[in-house]
């Protein structure tokens, strides 16, 4: 990657053109060695992960991308808001970068933040082919710090990524280690009843899944920065001096929970935008989000940065510290989480798990608590029995109960299971089904991050009512590892079509037991957290099991774009759509599925 | 909502006396270093504007002289509420626990501080007035001076201790020369 120095000269002297970069990358075949094993992988500039590319909002980029590999390949500038045929989704933005070519990729740099790139082609970026992206803004940063790292997070798994999808979808729970055991149902028999133990093991199978599916690929090592726990990636720093680390997960499949133990941090920013500071003593950071934090040591001593799976199946580990090769205690992996039936997604999303003897006919078209399937209710309720406590079941108002007939899932979510599954005193976070096993708590009882606790620094749009909204259901069938949106997969699944200038209001209701994380290409996702015109903007945004989210789309980019759960092997079964923006600006309307000869122009 | 007398009363519990005393606190938590002291408006030779912004300031470092009296404007050029407290480091972060109560009680919210709340007397005739001479908190627009005499050299800060705002860098170094 080299910048032509020239063209930073050529700008002093005349300053009204703007900046202008060249950048080069290849794709590599290259060995990626975790500390625990080597495998072959995929990388850029001969290195996995690729280089940090360094920008400048305004500069107009121009980036060569060589495919040394034997198959196509891409690279998607994720989050980066930019023409829709320069995206890098073979299919939708181009046709894809075919063996030996060398595709120029050119487009303005319109924003600054972290944010990250990665091949969109297969399985290339599960197996190595991601790197970081760090643009530093045109006027200042609205905080001061003395130095900053990229902790660039992934899931390094010993088998290929075909092969993980493969096992995956002949056993979905191949990679399943922490199945319940024949010795837990004994000790859930004796505390719980022998009945209801086994009503409750009957309940979970009926929905295809078990309550230890939090994270359906485990197994990996955890990396930062291209290091496993072993090699131990450091960062230098000298006491007292601010430090921001840009965390960025690339991982495959994994949400890891992120903590600094003796250090404080204050969120600045999330997906590339500004946050008002929010300290914190551990966030959780979805796959493909990113969360830049400051921290300030002021001692002389090693500080473990330690990042634990949410499912507690491994961890990344790095170090900062004031000279190489000090380090830290590394914590132990917390207990597992397990998956409550707050987590189940409500009654579609039981529909959604093909439960039996309750298709999705029955719900849609009943109307009413009767036309219900109550064995099917009943079922639902087992595990609940233990911790439910009879007032709350009567506080149950008939009214609450007739909106779940009416098809309200954010309120079926907060009210049927959370008042019977709610633990006594147990954490809370309102993007969490209530009671739900995944409610992140921060190790050192201290403050945890919610999205609830994010607000714009700036907003970017000015607030508006949206036009309308589109229902989004996040659908799945575990043990075929079919996922989808509105029970339709991508393959047989039209593109959604959106009108340019239109602000759309996207209701994601996730009724699988698995959080996905939705990314929408090339316009933002203003999450709601009821904060009005400081909801934060995004890309990818979280969506808990058994959760409705809501998120709002100004449709200000012309083209076609993909839009999909961000969890490689979820994306690949199917939970992935295009989305058309009708009409714009002439120039960059989306073609009917023809791209100019312009795009590959350069190659 | 949030200036219910529950929540005023949990508010006075939860607070010393001298901790209201925002920012004066000098030589108990200074471990010796002192901030400097008021000072006469007719003292001051010079005013320096200092802007804040979302989340910093401008200039975000001063020059002064042992013992000179300064006249600072203050103006609040942000969209969010924030502080400019003269002090040194263990007193902004001392202060900093004061000011996530202020937030925690909804006196600051965001872009809006309840001033009525702040008035209120605690029952023991202590305020959340936030009227301590080395400091002022401010609403977005809002303009205000602080007029100080620097006593020695020391380690002196001008920060915001709204919650994250220090951390994340919105302090300002007094240069003594």
């Amino acid at each position: 990657m080299k910048k032509a120095l020239f063209a930073g000269a050529v700008c002093l002297l005349l300053p009204t053109i703007g900046l202008a970069g060249e950048y080069n990358l290849t794709v590599d075949r290259v060995e990626i060695d975790t500390g625990d094993f080597v495998k072959q992988g995929i990388g850029y500039n001969g290195k996995s992960p690729g280089p940090v590319m360094r920008f400048k909002e305004g500069e107009n980029v121009s980036i060569n991308v060589t495919n040394n590999l034997n198959e196509t390949t891409s690279i998607h500038w994720h989050g980066i808001i930019l023409p829709f045929d320069q995206d890098g989704v073979p299919g939708i933005s181009f046709p894809g970068i075919a063996p030996g070519e060398t595709f120029t990729y050119n487009f303005p740099i319109t924003q600054a933040g972290t944010y990250w790139f990665h091949s969109h082609s297969g399985f290339q970026e599960p197996d190595g082919a991601y790197g970081s992206i760090v643009i530093e803004p045109d006027g200042r940063e609205p905080f001061r710090y003395d130095r900053d790292y990229v902790v660039q997070l992934t899931d390094k798994h010993p088998d290929s990524s075909e092969r993980v999808m493969r096992n995956l979808k002949v056993m979905s729970d191949y990679y399943n280690r922490e199945q319940q055991t024949v010795g837990e149902f004994f000790s859930d028999a004796a505390e719980n009843g022998l009945m209801n133990t086994v009503k409750d093991r009957m309940a979970w199978g009926d929905m295809r899944m078990m309550k230890a599916d939090v994270e359906d690929l485990q197994g990996f090592t955890g990396l930062i920065n291209g290091k496993g726990p072993k090699q131990n990636w450091t960062g230098i720093f000298e006491p007292g001096e601010r430090i921001r680390l840009r965390f960025i997960n690339s991982s495959a499949m994994t949400y890891f929970d992120i903590r600094i133990p003796g250090l404080n941090m204050t969120v600045v920013q999330a997906d590339g935008n500004n946050v008002q500071p929010v300290n914190v003593d551990e966030f959780r950071i979805g796959v493909a989000e990113t969360y830049d934090v400051i921290v300030r040591p002021k001692d002389e001593q090693a500080y473990t940065i330690f990042a634990e799976s949410m499912g507690r199946t491994g961890y990344a580990r790095a170090t900062l510290a004031t000279e190489k090769g000090m380090e830290a205690a590394v914590p132990g992996l917390r207990e597992p989480a397990r998956l409550t039936m707050a987590d189940m997604g409500g009654m579609t999303g039981m529909s959604g798990m093909n439960h039996g003897g309750m298709g999705k006919g029955d719900m849609m078209g009943s109307g009413t608590m009767s036309g219900m399937d109550h064995g099917a209710m009943k079922d639902m309720d087992h595990s609940a029995m233990k911790d439910m406590d009879q007032s709350a079941m009567k506080d149950m108002d008939q009214s609450a109960m007739k909106d779940m007939a009416g098809m309200d899932h954010s309120k079926m979510a907060n009210m049927d299971h959370g008042s019977m599954m709610m633990p006594e005193g147990g954490a809370s976070d309102p993007f969490y089904a209530q009671g739900s096993g995944l409610i992140p708590t921060a190790a050192n009882g201290g403050k945890f991050l919610s999205y609830a606790d994010l607000k714009a620094q700036k907003p970017l749009y000015e607030e508006r009512e949206p036009t309308r909204e589109i229902e989004l259901r996040l659908t799945g069938n575990m043990e075929r590892y079919i996922w989808s949106i509105n029970d339709v997969k991508y393959e047989d699944a039209d593109p959604i079509r959106l009108k340019y200038g239109e602000r759309v209001r996207f209701k994601f209701v996730n009724e699988t037991m698995m959080t996905h994380p939705m990314h929408l290409h090339g316009m933002w996702s203003i999450l709601d957290v009821g904060a009005g015109q400081w909801n934060p903007i995004k890309h990818t945004v979280s969506v808990q099991p058994g959760t409705t989210v809501y998120v709002e789309t100004e449709v200000d980019a012309p083209g076609q774009w993909a839009f999909h759960c961000h969890l490689s092997y979820h994306m690949a079964a199917g939970m992935f759509r295009k989305i058309i923006v009708e009409g714009g600006p002439e120039s960059n309307q989306a073609g009917s599925g023809e791209h100019s000869d312009a795009i590959g122009g350069d190659a | 909502m949030v200036s219910s007398k529950f929540v005023i009363a949990a508010f006075a519990m939860s607070m010393s006396a001298a901790a209201l005393g925002a920012g004066t606190h000098g030589d108990e938590h200074g471990h010796g270093a002192k901030n400097g002291e008021p000072g006469k408006a007719s003292d001051a030779n010079r005013a320096v504007t200092v802007e804040m912004h979302d989340n910093y300031y401008e200039p975000d470092a001063i020059e002064v002289k042992p013992g000179e009296t300064v006249r600072f404007v203050i103006k609040n050029k942000g969209s969010l509420v924030h502080e400019f407290n003269i002090g040194t480091p263990a007193m902004h972060e001392s202060h900093q626990k004061e000011m996530m109560k202020m937030v925690q009680h909804g006196v600051i919210q965001g872009g809006k501080l309840n001033r009525d709340m702040m008035e209120m007397d605690m029952g023991d005739g202590t305020s959340m007035k936030h009227d301590d001479p080395n400091s002022v908190l401010l609403e977005p627009g809002e303009s205000k001076e602080v007029i100080w005499k620097f006593s020695e050299k020391g380690d002196i800060e001008f920060a915001c201790n709204v919650p994250g705002h220090y951390q994340s860098g919105m302090y300002g170094k007094v240069n003594f020369n």
